[in-house]
């Protein structure tokens, strides 16, 4: 470590960053205004984009100061965190770019590499990042270490194969075998005993030794940081519910990248007052909720604003989804006592490495609980352990529930698949659907 | 006898002349002997615990016929071997009376399992086969044990106690049929085996059907010659998935080229990179059988370490170029086919991606590039 870069590092930790958020905050643009079936917008959120672009901002500086890792978001970061690495994740970083429409200039990077079109477009953004150094967050630091598993899809671990030999550096893989009907014992171990493996690849990376009671600490903080986005999405129950869903595929950002780590921690508390005080006072995500929805599948990063709006004009909020549930999902078996076995647990049962009849119940009871009138499901191309069964889950679901429903056929990150016109008939058709079932 | 097919003969034929019976009709009239016969999805299984429940496998990988029903379940999007699997199995065909076994390949085979037995709902039983992924170390070897003993549980919890000494000739048999395997895949490389390119992938093929001793017969009539043929062919490797297209097979048959080496997950990559012992400890010979297996993107192997695999088989067969028969939307082959390509290209060596939906004909816009990349390669060989 330098100390030319470390104190770099602070100062741009105790000044850089906080004079950025206020110089951003004095330039800001005057905000869109609000369309009139939305209500008031979250306070959180201007809180929540500081400590995003702090984050990304600080990248820059970590190298040299910290190791930097890249990690996949189902991966067990707590355990990096006791190394304090910086990390960054790609997907996360794919999905800012996708939000700002800008999939498909980076997944061309990636296919005019070789990459073929038909793969994830998470992974074809961030490897045309790799080739390219283009990125929307100004510059993200290269990594020193590569951490992945393969709880999400399989597609992460071929994808940062592709990356480490690229980049020459270390990869550590967490197998996660896929749960058919339960976890097994062996399961159990075989991941309590990976963890326990990759301790001293991890001292070794970065310098550091490796002490268990930080890491409870940080485990400690990461259940309650998990437990706490739990709690805001069940608050999410009330009628009207105080946040759309779209809203939550925002502030699941800190969950998802910045988990274990106090900043995460702390927004969470923050996000929890105004959803309660919102609750308390019966203040809506949109002005006249009549109709509740559940999303599945990740988010069309794209057309987030388009479709909170069309659906919002109608009265209808989604007030449940199976992608924003995942990071709270499984949290309960967390237990700081027995660290390995629960990660082990946690990290092995969640919900896309899981069977689908686990993920059908799951469901059902989401629809049941959040007084659910109808469901839309997103069939992704880039992600086939989400998309893969789509179709007879639909089937289950709206004959048990007589439940109105509709699949639409897009991608998470490449705006190129989205087919406005077809898109639009079909979810007009499902609005009518799902109005003469609630008010004939 | 296996002969080397000099004259434009049908692929059935072909299959006549090596005594190789057809797939439908030999799980037919296994069926009706009371076999119990479990079908079995790609890729790597432990067969020999299979065999010793006398559970024949048969492997479904691109079952003939078009797809019509699995489109009511799986996106348009998701590769023609899960699509022609699951319509096989929505036909639910007499000649599996034992379950199916999906074992852990990829995120769509891992999927469609799950479907398949809690959506979906089949008569027969479903059976799932964790195969761990990544670098491997003394923790997966002690896990991969522990899934196979777990297996053998589940199979006894529905077909009886396991006899050891079945497990033991199972291994036996299993350890005979791989050696003949790799005597016959050196033959090829070293031009000592007088087969077409169709004869020679019907020949490794048939294992997906035949009953293991039915298998090694027919291995043990395979003809390798004394001396190397006299050979003015040009010479090429193959990776991917599955063998090309039979109609492919015959088509570069015609324009003189042989495929002498192959890095096929249905072939080669099933097949040990070495010789092993004969086995002592079945539960020892399975779990080292697994870790001696070629590098593989299903098993999210080591890119360098595939590489390096490719290039030896390369150099060891003297192949004068490389052939990537991708199966579309295929994604672990197609996240490693970027950078083997690239090496390759980088090398001078000649390579050539066709993208295969496991239709029935070739096209011809394929067969424009095939005769353009044989071109190349003959220039190789006369120089």
């Amino acid at each position: 470590m330098s100390i030319r870069a470390e104190l770099k590092y602070k100062i741009m930790k105790d000044y850089g960053a906080p004079v950025l958020m206020a110089f951003q905050n004095v330039r800001r643009r005057k905000p869109r205004p609000t369309p009139a079936a939305f209500g008031s917008p979250l306070d959180s959120n201007q809180r929540l984009k500081e400590i995003l672009s702090r984050h990304y901002f600080l990248s820059r500086y970590a190298p040299g100061v910290k190791k930097v890792a890249w990690v996949t978001s189902g991966a067990p970061v707590e355990l990096l965190r006791a190394f304090d690495f910086y990390t960054i994740y790609p997907e996360n970083h794919s999905a800012l770019v996708g939000a700002k429409k800008q999939g498909a200039d980076y997944c061309g990077i990636a296919e005019g590499d070789g990459f073929s079109q038909d793969l994830c477009s998470y992974a074809r953004i961030d490897l045309g990042h790799m080739l390219s150094g283009k990125t929307p967050a100004g510059k993200l630091p290269k990594p020193d270490l590569l951490f992945c598993s393969n709880n999400i899809c399989q597609t992460v671990l071929y994808w940062y194969k592709a990356i480490a030999h690229e980049l020459d550096i270390p990869l550590i893989h967490f197998d996660a075998p896929f749960v058919t009907t339960e976890q097994t014992e062996a399961d159990i171990n075989y991941m309590a005993q990976q963890l326990q493996d990759m301790i001293p690849i991890l001292e070794r990376v970065s310098g550091r030794v490796f002490y268990l009671n930080i890491f409870e600490e940080i485990l400690e903080r990461s259940m309650e940081t998990s437990k706490t986005w739990g709690a805001i999405l069940d608050a999410m129950k009330a009628q009207p519910a105080p946040m759309t869903i779209f809203d939550a595929f925002g502030h699941l950002a800190p969950i998802v990248s910045l988990r274990g780590l106090p900043v995460a921690q702390d927004y969470y508390h923050i996000l929890m007052d105004e959803i309660n005080t919102r609750v308390t006072q019966g203040i809506g995500a949109i002005s006249d909720e009549r109709y509740r929805l559940i999303w599945d599948n990740i988010a069309i990063w794209y057309k987030v604003r388009f479709l909170a709006t069309f659906f919002a004009e109608r009265k209808m909020n989604f007030v449940t989804a199976t992608y924003t549930n995942a990071w709270a999902e499984t949290t309960g078996y967390l237990d700081v006592k027995d660290p390995w076995r629960s990660m082990a647990k946690t990290y092995g049962q969640i919900i896309l490495n899981n069977n689908l009849k686990h993920r059908l119940d799951l469901m059902k009871g989401m629809i049941k609980t959040y007084a659910v009138d109808g469901m839309v499901m997103h069939s992704t191309r880039s992600c086939k352990p989400y998309s893969v069964g789509q179709f007879d889950l639909r089937k289950a679901i709206t004959a048990d529930l007589d439940l109105p429903a509709v699949i639409l056929d897009a991608d998470i990150a490449d705006e190129r698949v989205w087919s406005e016109q077809q898109i639009q008939t079909r979810l007009e058709a499902f609005c009518e659907t799902l109005e003469g079932s609630k008010y004939g | 006898m296996l002969r080397f097919s000099k004259h434009e003969i049908t692929i059935n034929e072909i299959i006549k002349n090596m005594n190789i019976p057809d797939r439908s009709e030999y799980l037919k009239g296994l069926a009706q002997t009371g076999q119990k016969i479990m079908g079995v999805l790609p890729a790597l299984y432990p067969r020999e615990l299979l065999w010793a429940f006398d559970i024949h496998a048969a492997e479904i990988w691109d079952p003939p016929g078009e797809i019509l029903h699995a489109n009511a379940h799986l996106q348009t999007t998701i590769c023609p071997v899960v699509k022609k699997s699951l319509e096989f199995i929505l036909k639910e065909p007499q000649t599996i009376n034992a379950g199916y076994l999906f074992p852990h390949t990829c995120d769509s085979l891992q999927n469609l399992g799950t479907q398949v037995k809690d959506l979906i709902g089949v008569s027969l039983p479903i059976y799932t086969f964790y195969n761990p992924k990544g670098r491997f170390n003394n923790t997966t070897i002690k896990y991969y044990q522990d899934i196979l003993i777990n297996f053998q549980s589940i199979l006894e919890a529905s077909h009886g106690p396991l006899e050891p000494e079945k497990l033991k000739a199972a291994c036996v048999l299993s350890h005979k049929i791989d050696t003949y395997l790799m005597v016959i895949q050196q033959a090829r490389m070293t031009d000592h085996l007088s087969l077409s390119n169709h004869e020679y992938f019907t020949l490794m093929r048939a294992q997906e059907y035949l009953l293991p001793q039915d298998y090694l017969s027919l291995l043990e009539q395979v003809n390798i010659l004394e001396k190397p043929a006299e050979f003015s062919r040009a010479r090429l490797m193959v990776s991917g998935i599955l063998p090309p297209l039979p109609e492919i097979l015959v088509f570069l048959d015609e324009l003189g080229v042989s495929i002498v080496a192959d890095d096929l997950l249905a072939v080669s990559r099933r097949i040990p990179k070495f010789a092993m012992d004969p086995p002592g400890s079945p539960l020892d010979y399975l779990t080292d059988r697994f870790f001696v297996l070629p590098p593989c993107s299903t098993r999210g192997g080591d890119l360098d370490e595939r590489v390096h695999y490719l290039s030896n088989r390369l150099k060891e067969s003297k192949a004068h170029g490389l052939l990537f028969d991708m199966v579309k939307f295929c994604e672990p082959e197609l996240f490693d086919h970027r950078l083997l390509v690239k090496t390759f290209r980088e090398r001078k060596t000649p390579v050539l991606t066709l993208e295969t939906e496991l239709e029935d004909h070739i096209s011809g816009q394929d067969k424009t590039r095939i005769e353009a990349f044989t071109e190349r390669l003959f220039e190789i060989v006369s120089t």
